[in-house]
């Protein structure tokens, strides 16, 4: 009924639609997450009530609500539309609510794709080779993962303090990994316990994802006395072991500014150190670590010395006391990290030990000799950034031992991401086709907010007092409860355009957005009635904030499907039309008629 | 045939409705605006809807020359759609809405104050193909509180109204999504009663379960109340055509 090609002009137009239209925008929230959870509609659920609906639609993305639940850094908080008005969304704890609230290993999918032969080792179980493991043996290979530690969870058990995330959630949320298949060979040292070449022979391909776990030590004076220790060491020994086993000083100094160095001081404080400090060249606005994790520590009494660097630790065979200097410039005008000092402004601080928590490096010792896996500084693994994929084609790298130190969610997404590359190597697949949106990106969205919209305050979280959290390591956080988690969910803006599908009917018949309605109609799949359906009211193009005249293009095309079609419409209903029209112009039922003569007026 | 400065063009859907209203409201213009003539004809704007555009401007014509030969300078509509078409179709005359030219011109006197002691609050349904005009919105506000009615606005009205369903020539090839249409604009009104400018949207209105009248009605038609028997749905679509032969008697009586 229509010509093969549509009119270029036309085609043009509609064209813009395709382009320019936001129906398929996601909300800033999703687009931001690096692993693209469904935000809004969980958030949505829970206001409803809905809380096992709310877990399942976390589960389809990730089998981590209770850890993500508890230290996500929620990057997608940052990006809220609700900041705007009051405060953004508190994402993370309506996850852990739910988490916490209905999940129960008894509903977990532990449906797996027909196994493929295909062998996969995973060096690290940290949250990228956990994702990693959990993706791979979803899609049917076999996974086998090599930890070094006693204990599964990497950094995410190592790196974060049990009061952020208990242990027993780490473990019941990895047991899914075991529930799956994925074997689990703790203790397992890959270059000690078993060489990096038997893997290579083993297995059909490699994620190593071992993260960063060796602190830089600055080279001051000083920084080889007794007592001078690096943090992540203190982070570990806490983790893995009974927590009285930590030895420290009662007077304890964390150097760095960055969420590490909170933890630090905090562990200290819960070891038993009765006076803890921390020092680094930012200022606090400047400081690495994010705000809220500066106040948690603030809040344990730990003193903050912000814009002061080391200068010497002093001490006859062990730490007595650390000078520091004033830091006068933390960037050049570069904008490259490069401090500068005011060495006449120094100040003394008695300390019984000097932590450093000023960054980490990798320790990938079992790579040395090998040339054909190319590093990087710090020991890290140069990676290809879209694949993830290493100078060496069956082996691939992600998480801290790959580049920048990551949040949680962002080694999550790396671990996917190493799934999808090596599914699609051990397949002989492209391995860089639509990875786009992989990872954070920004959203095409454009949410005008309303003058009215009325401000709700962001539901706080309840935490253990103070003085119950020394010398233990109790969770901090409470979660939320029903009434919280409900109240908290409901102010979520629901951040979407779509704004002509809530005024029209006839596009909802038709369409999820007029996007891909005006791709069907480019390529000329839809039928002629979509086009008679169109009341041409203009209620679409008053909302739409790119003012898209719809009703013109359907009227473009009724014009084209009556050309086409001897000059009438194809809509069997419009025959009466055309025999109204006759009526309308015919003399019976017409009539001129002039001014009456005697009021021809003026 | 005659000549006439100005040209009253009540339109099909009008003239269907209720031809009455036609032949008072001529009489009303003629009264206040002497060398006022009439035409009876459709404007085309159901076969432009359609996509027949060859056709439309064929029949258009037909109109134009009535309209020249009577030698007018303005035309007068009572119809949105008739002013849309004709704004676009016919360059040379001036188009005037009738909602624009009551408030210059005025109502009947014996009218103005007629419903102070209605019980009828009348919600307003603007006419989405004027929705930019205000000249037109005010227009009909100012006629009703001229009348005495109390007036609901929905939530969407004026520039925001909602179509009624009708346009676009929807009902006889979507009848389905059509009532639906109509449905959701009546369920926006608290009030049971309600006021359109258009018959077509009269008639979708009390098709989405209203009591549904013309502004002509109110102007013409005396006191409306709770008690009134308030205008259906023709029966048959004959009684349309019989309505339109007798409006073209009537306008050929009142301009005799």
């Amino acid at each position: 009924m229509l010509p093969e090609r549509l009119p270029e002009d036309l085609v043009t137009k509609m064209n813009e639609i395709v382009e320019d239209c936001m129906g398929d925008a996601p909300p800033y929230c999703e687009a931001t997450c690096p692993l693209h959870i469904d935000v809004q509609g969980y958030v949505k659920l829970i206001g409803e009530g809905e809380y096992k609906k709310a877990l399942d639609l976390i589960r389809e993305t990730t089998p981590f609500p209770g850890i993500l639940g508890r230290v996500c850094a929620h990057p997608c908080e940052e990006k809220c539309k609700r900041e705007e008005i009051d405060n953004a969304l508190s994402v993370k704890n309506l996850k852990r609510f739910v988490a916490d609230k209905c999940d129960d290993p008894k509903d977990w999918d532990l449906n797996v794709k027909e196994e493929s032969e295909k062998k996969v080792a995973i060096i690290g179980s940290g949250p990228a080779g956990a994702l990693a493991a959990y993706d791979l043996r979803k899609m049917g290979h076999q996974v086998t993962i090599f930890e070094a530690l006693p204990v599964v969870g990497g950094m995410l058990r190592v790196g974060i303090p049990e009061y952020r995330l208990p242990h027993n959630v780490i473990d019941k949320e990895y047991s899914i990994l075991e529930k799956l298949g994925v074997d689990i060979k703790l203790n397992t040292k890959v270059g000690e316990d078993i060489s990096f070449k038997k893997l290579e022979e083993d297995y059909d391909a490699i994620f190593i994802g071992v993260g960063a776990h060796k602190s830089f030590i600055l080279p001051i004076e000083g920084s080889d006395l007794a007592g001078v220790q690096p943090g992540v060491d203190i982070l570990r020994k806490a983790g893995l072991e009974k927590h009285d086993k930590v030895e420290i000083g009662e007077r304890v100094l964390v150097i760095g500014g960055g969420n590490v160095a909170m933890d630090v001081a905090r562990t200290a404080w819960r070891e038993g150190a009765k006076e803890v400090h921390i020092a680094c060249v930012e200022s606090r606005d400047q400081m690495p670590a994010h705000s809220w994790e500066i106040d948690d520590a603030l809040e344990e009494e730990i003193t903050l010395h912000d814009g002061w660097g080391p200068m010497k630790i002093n001490g006859e065979d062990k730490v007595e006391s650390i000078t520091l200097k004033k830091c006068t410039q933390v960037f050049d005008q570069d904008g490259s990290f490069n401090p500068a000092y005011d060495v006449c402004n120094l100040k003394d601080i008695e300390v019984d030990n000097v932590i450093f928590a000023i960054g980490q490096s990798s320790e990938a010792d079992f790579l040395a000799g090998d040339d054909s896996i190319e590093l990087m500084r710090g020991n890290k693994i140069k990676v290809d950034p879209v694949t993830l994929q290493t100078t060496k084609e069956k082996v691939f790298a992600g998480g801290d031992g790959a580049g920048r130190p990551l949040l949680a969610i962002e080694a999550m997404a790396h671990g996917r991401k190493v799934a999808t590359s090596i599914d699609r190597y051990l397949k002989g697949e492209n391995l860089y086709e639509n990875r786009d949106y992989e990872g954070t990106y920004q959203s095409w969205l454009k949410k005008e907010l309303a003058e009215d919209e009325p401000r709700r305050e962001r539901i706080s979280i309840k935490m253990l007092p103070v003085d119950e959290r020394r010398g233990n390591f109790k969770e901090v956080e409470f979660a939320y409860t029903p009434s919280e988690a409900r109240g908290e969910a409901l102010r979520c803006l629901e951040c979407q355009c779509k704004l002509c599908m809530q005024e029209c009917e006839m596009l909802n018949d038709f369409c999820i957005s007029p996007k891909d309605l005006f791709k069907d109609i480019i390529k000329g799949e839809v039928a002629p009635l979509i086009h008679y359906s169109c009341n041409m009211c203009s209620q679409c193009t008053i909302v739409c904030p790119h003012e898209f005249e719809l009703k013109n293009h359907f009227m473009e095309m009724r014009k084209l499907l009556v050309k086409n079609n001897d000059g009438k419409s194809p809509m069997k209903g419009h025959n009466a039309i055309e025999w109204h029209q006759k009526l309308g112009f015919s003399g019976i039922f017409t009539t001129t008629v002039g001014a009456s003569k005697d009021k021809e007026g003026a | 045939m005659g000549k006439a400065k100005r040209v009253f063009i009540p339109g099909c859907s009008l003239s269907s409705y209720n031809p009455d209203l036609v032949e008072k409201t001529l009489e009303h213009l003629q009264n206040k605006l002497p060398g006022t003539g009439a035409i009876l004809k459709c404007c085309g704007k159901p076969t432009k809807a359609l996509g027949q555009y060859d056709k439309f401007k064929e029949r258009y014509s037909q109109l134009q020359e009535d309209i020249d030969n009577l030698g007018a300078e303005e035309i007068i509509v009572a119809c949105q759609s008739c002013y849309l078409t004709m704004s676009a179709s016919s360059p040379k005359q001036k188009v005037t809405s009738l909602w624009e030219l009551l408030p210059k011109i005025g109502l009947p006197e014996e009218m103005v104050g007629i419903a102070k002691g209605s019980d009828i609050t009348f919600a307003v349904h603007d006419s989405c193909s004027t929705r930019d005009r205000k000249d037109i919105h005010d227009g009909i506000r100012w006629i009703i509180r001229e009348l005495g009615y109390k007036i609901e606005e929905p939530k969407s009205t004026k520039e925001k109204t909602r179509c009624c369903g009708f346009g676009g020539m929807v009902v006889p090839a979507n009848p389905e999504l059509a009532q639906r249409v109509m449905k959701r604009r009546t369920s926006e009104v608290k009030s049971d009663y309600m006021v359109t400018y258009c018959a077509a949207c009269r008639a979708s209105m009390v098709q989405g379960g209203k009591n549904a009248v013309h502004i002509l009605d109110l102007i013409f038609g005396g006191l409306w109340t709770s008690e009134s028997d308030f205008p259906t749905l023709p029966k048959t679509p004959i009684s349309g055509w019989v309505n339109r032969y007798k409006c073209k008697k009537k306008i050929v009586k009142v301009l005799s």
